[in-house]
């Protein structure tokens, strides 16, 4: 009993720096500016001036939008370059094999600030800058990719053999064996990926910056840097409200399906 | 026979499968990187608009620089201070959590929800929470203890640079190591006790071990990914107090983006990449010593 | 989230610059767009205006655009736009960033543009000339002035020693910089030019760090901090306009944040320090890129925008360096929050006897470098000359490179 109160007093005290930030957060977007430094848990006045003030400042619907869409779609081409990738990688013998995986590996050792110019370059001679194009090709296709086709190869290698065998008495070819069999048996592994991958899509704040110039054009971590007075000083309580509406809604996904969501965060494969 | 051999038609479905991801890592990671390479022997003018060959001139430039070293030693610092401080709390937290408990999950879902707030947005509440009458020493001076301004001391600042990281990124590794400690068997623990081994041993030659392959992956992840921590810094300390959270990529960006010395700035991407790069085939190459089984 | 919003703008325009690429702006129809740092809706109001005006009696021109580009990061944003092929035709420039610019012979020469440039205040356009060529029009030249909330603080004289100010601040809510943030530090120049001190000297080749003035200057700035508290300590966020803090170092420009201040306020010139009165300025000048293809047209534009009518209409927010115009009357007319007496004071006489700000060629990375030596200054008992002797060692490179 005794141990159990301690265990909890722990738990309960590691939780402060998790939780405050957030709660912190909350709170004081809904204070005037002259009281976010006070010590105050909660604003004297709640007011919620600040959030019509994001939407009069920043097309702030749009972006929504755009980072929501932008990262939907990320996230299923992700999944379906990886689970491709990461079964071939695993389950199919084709010569030049491990060469191949290690040039995609690379991508996982390359920080994105790093090949950024290139990219950059590649894209304004396409004429895609100020579009949504390389947030969306990129990553489904490049160097963020790589941990997801690692994930989902680290998955496909532990799945039993017999499976296949089975699958191929029954004359299904190798495309048949991977989108009857392997897929749908992969389901948490990609769940896994689905959620890395919109984490980091959702995210995402060079790349935006670099790519993208109007407002109507932006994401959310990019608007949020937006909210400056005339003279370039930043407004706090407005930044504060912004950055809460970006993070309530996933926060309460995640609360309502944290069981699916960390389950299948543990199933990605670690284990090999 | 004819020419499509189940073999033949194998491989032809293996490279269709994997030519998306790696024609995406041509185009997207290797042409791109070696662009790098190429700017790294010249001298870009960004200003004046000139573009020059000047070979290995950069990468002289690269071993008379003082600026880099005090970047390499703060790299250091920065990296081996994130990944001890996370990979143990990472632990902990794990440890914590698989203990027959009610309500695990809801701390469970509380550790984790710093991982789904927005870099951007986390890094502009903890700048705010930093500031020395700023919440977190609101919440010190409340248990008595005078806090110093975080940002501005040259020990301090580099703390606080790893905790906020820490603390937002914390989650994912616990749940990976909750998921390994489940996939623990426990007549081993059962067996061990019975043996008389203690707690601490039976976590000691236990649970580490046969845990060691997640705590290899999370260790790899988890330094390359403080090689990549920049906007928090951007936000938080700009790289000092002096250039005392100047790490490498950081000085990379100044380098390239502020001072537009970009055939300089793209050879300390190189140095960078050989850095990750040595890293992380050296872990690999250690699991050999210290994992125990491998798939 | 300044620093953001900063990374952000060098980002993209790093990123612009670099591609480096050929593509430059459509042409056929001559519009010319101009560079700004203010999204302020009066000021754009205002250069709308000037612009419609033009474009009436010109019907060649079919667009004259104001870009706004966010004032952090904007002489980076800029001047990579220029180096990537997408140079605006008019720029307003920094004058931290007129060394680079003039030098870098990036602007088109505009002397016979300029109706009445002879009655330019001499002092005023030397950072925009070279070789008797002016380079760029100094359309915005603003002193800093010591605002002081009266509410707070009551029988002010008409100019106080720094001594008497900082004792004034201490013993009530404080002063502040605004815009020094313990980071920049050029702003400190409108302190130690009292003491006659120099970030480095006329040629830019020699640091001024190290001087007995700039060390007496920073001893008393370091003791205003830390000793006496009459300025906020590092981190610390107080904001004047908000009426939290007794006094102000802050250009005029900053006199509209006051506006609707609920409390009163006044404007003195900078307190005098140790070897007298002295005045300090920052300036912004508007100049036509050389790469533009309708150079010509947008010299011509500027010529207009800058007469003697517009300079007048642009100085209820920008101060003109037209002598015509540098008087308390003319002034008083456009800014109606600051009495004439204080305009004489602070404007008219802080324009003519001022000395700008400090800048020197390649000042982002002297900006970082003096950033950084300089932090060591920011906490109690410092050692203030060996820190700025340490100043002097890392920018010794950068002022000899040529």
């Amino acid at each position: 009993m005794k141990r159990k109160v301690a265990l909890y007093g722990l738990l309960c005290l590691l939780c402060v720096p998790f939780v405050f930030p957030t709660w912190w957060m909350v709170t004081s977007s809904m204070k005037p500016i002259s009281e976010i430094f006070s010590e105050s848990l909660l604003p004297s006045e709640p007011t919620f001036a600040t959030y019509s003030q994001v939407f009069r400042m920043q097309p702030f619907g749009q972006q929504y939008w755009n980072s929501l869409y932008i990262a939907v779609v990320v996230t299923l081409g992700t999944m379906a370059v990886a689970a491709l990738a990461g079964y071939a990688f695993a389950r199919i013998r084709f010569p030049g094999q491990n060469v191949l995986f290690v040039v995609v590996l690379t991508g996982l050792l390359i920080p994105s600030e790093v090949t950024i110019v290139p990219l950059f370059q590649l894209f304004q001679s396409l004429g895609l800058t100020n579009t949504h194009w390389p947030l969306i090709i990129v990553p489904i296709f490049g160097a963020p990719c790589v941990l997801a086709i690692f994930i989902m190869r680290q998955f496909f290698i532990a799945l039993p053999p017999e499976l296949e065998e089975a699958a191929r008495m029954d004359g299904l070819g190798r495309a048949g064996i991977f989108y009857r069999v392997a897929l749908p048996l992969a389901r948490p592994a990609l769940g896994a990926v689905a959620i890395f991958t919109f984490l980091h899509s959702w995210n995402l704040y060079l790349e935006p910056i670099v790519y993208l110039s109007t407002p109507d054009m932006f994401t959310l971590p990019q608007a949020l840097t937006q909210f400056v007075d005339n003279y370039g000083g930043p407004m706090w309580n407005v930044q504060l409200a912004a950055a809460t509406m970006t993070a309530v809604p996933i926060l309460v996904v995640f609360v309502l399906a944290q069981r699916q969501f960390i389950e299948g965060l543990a199933h990605t494969g670690v284990k090999g | 026979m004819t020419f499509w051999t189940y073999r033949r038609r194998d491989n032809l479905v293996g490279y269709l499968f994997v030519a998306p991801a790696l024609l995406g890592s041509l185009a997207f990671v290797l042409v791109p990187l070696g662009l790098v390479g190429w700017y790294s022997l010249n001298e870009w003018n960004v200003l004046g608009g000139t573009f020059e060959f000047i070979g290995a001139e950069n990468y002289q430039r690269l071993l008379a620089d003082e600026k880099l070293r005090s970047a390499l030693v703060a790299t250091a610092w920065f990296a081996a201070g994130l990944v001890v401080l996370n990979l143990s709390l990472a632990l902990l937290l794990a440890v914590l959590l698989n203990q027959k408990l009610r309500g695990t999950t809801i701390f469970r879902t509380l550790f984790f929800s710093p991982v789904l707030v927005s870099l951007v947005a986390w890094t502009l509440v903890w700048q705010l929470m930093l500031q020395p009458e700023g919440s977190v020493n609101g919440l010190l001076g409340f248990l008595g203890v005078d806090g110093p301004n975080w940002l501005r001391g040259d020990t301090t600042a580099m703390i606080s640079v790893i905790v906020v990281q820490v603390i937002k990124n914390v989650g994912l590794n616990m749940v990976l190591f909750l998921a390994a400690l489940q996939g623990v068997p426990a007549p081993l623990y059962e067996a061990a006790k019975i043996d008389g081994a203690g707690p601490w041993t039976r976590f000691r030659r236990i649970t580490i071990p046969l845990i060691s392959p997640t705590i290899l992956l999370t260790s790899i992840i988890t330094i390359v990914g403080s090689l990549q921590v920049f906007a928090q810094i951007a936000v938080l300390t700009q790289g000092g107090p002096g250039t005392s959270t100047t790490v490498l990529i950081y000085y990379l960006y100044q380098q390239a983006f502020q001072f537009h010395h970009f055939g300089y700035g793209a050879t300390i991407s190189v140095l960078l990449f050989v850095i990750v790069a040595a890293l992380t085939l050296m872990q690999w190459r250690m699991r050999r010593k210290w994992v125990l089984h491998e798939t | 989230m300044t620093t953001l919003s900063r990374l952000t703008a060098l980002i993209l325009a790093a990123l612009l610059a670099l591609t480096a690429c050929s593509g430059s702006a459509t042409s056929g129809s001559k519009s010319l767009r101009m560079t700004v740092w203010t999204a302020n809706e009066a000021h754009l109001k205002l250069l709308n205006e000037i612009a419609a005006e033009y474009k009436a009696s010109h019907p060649d021109i079919t667009e004259i655009k104001f870009d706004s580009i966010p004032a952090d990061g904007y002489t980076t944003t800029l001047t990579t736009q220029i180096a990537g092929g997408n140079a605006p035709d008019l720029a307003w420039i920094l004058e931290e960033s007129a060394p680079d610019f003039v030098a870098s012979g990036a602007l088109a020469p505009l002397k016979g543009k300029i109706e009445k440039a002879d009655e330019l205040v001499p002092s005023a356009v030397r950072l925009w000339e070279k070789d008797g060529e002016l380079y760029a029009y100094p359309f915005s030249t603003s002193p800093f002035g010591l605002f002081v909330n009266t509410s707070l603080i009551k029988n002010v004289p008409a100019r106080w020693t720094w001594d008497q100010a900082i004792a004034a601040a201490a013993s009530s809510k404080g002063l502040v910089l605004p815009d020094f943030k313990y980071q920049n530090w050029a702003v400190l120049s409108a302190i130690w030019r009292g003491w006659d001190a120099n970030a480095w000297s006329d040629d830019g080749r020699s640091c001024g760090f190290s001087s007995q003035e700039m060390k007496d200057a920073m001893s008393f700035v370091h003791k205003a901090i830390f000793t006496d508290k009459a300025i906020p300590g590092p981190g610390t966020t107080v904001d004047f306009f908000a009426g939290n803090a007794a006094m102000a170092i802050s250009q005029i420009s900053r006199a509209g944040a006051l506006k609707d201040a609920e409390f009163t306020w006044t404007l003195m010139p900078l307190p005098s320090g140790p070897k007298g009165d002295y005045a300090v300025i920052g300036q912004a000048g508007v100049g036509v890129l050389k790469r533009s293809k309708n150079a010509e047209a947008a010299a011509d534009f500027l010529g207009f925008f800058t007469n003697e009518a517009n300079s007048a209409k642009l100085a209820q927010f920008f101060p003109s360096v037209r002598s015509s115009l540098l008087n308390a009357e003319t002034l008083a007319k456009s800014n109606p929050l600051i009495r004439p007496e204080q305009l004489q004071s602070v404007v008219v006489d802080g324009i003519s006897k001022g000395v700008v700000k400090p800048s020197h060629q390649g000042q982002e990375e002297l900006n970082q470098t003096i950033r950084a030596a300089l932090d060591p200054l920011w906490k109690p008992g410092a050692n203030v000359s060996a820190v700025l002797d340490d100043v002097c060692t890392k920018i010794k490179p950068l002022l000899e490179r040529k």
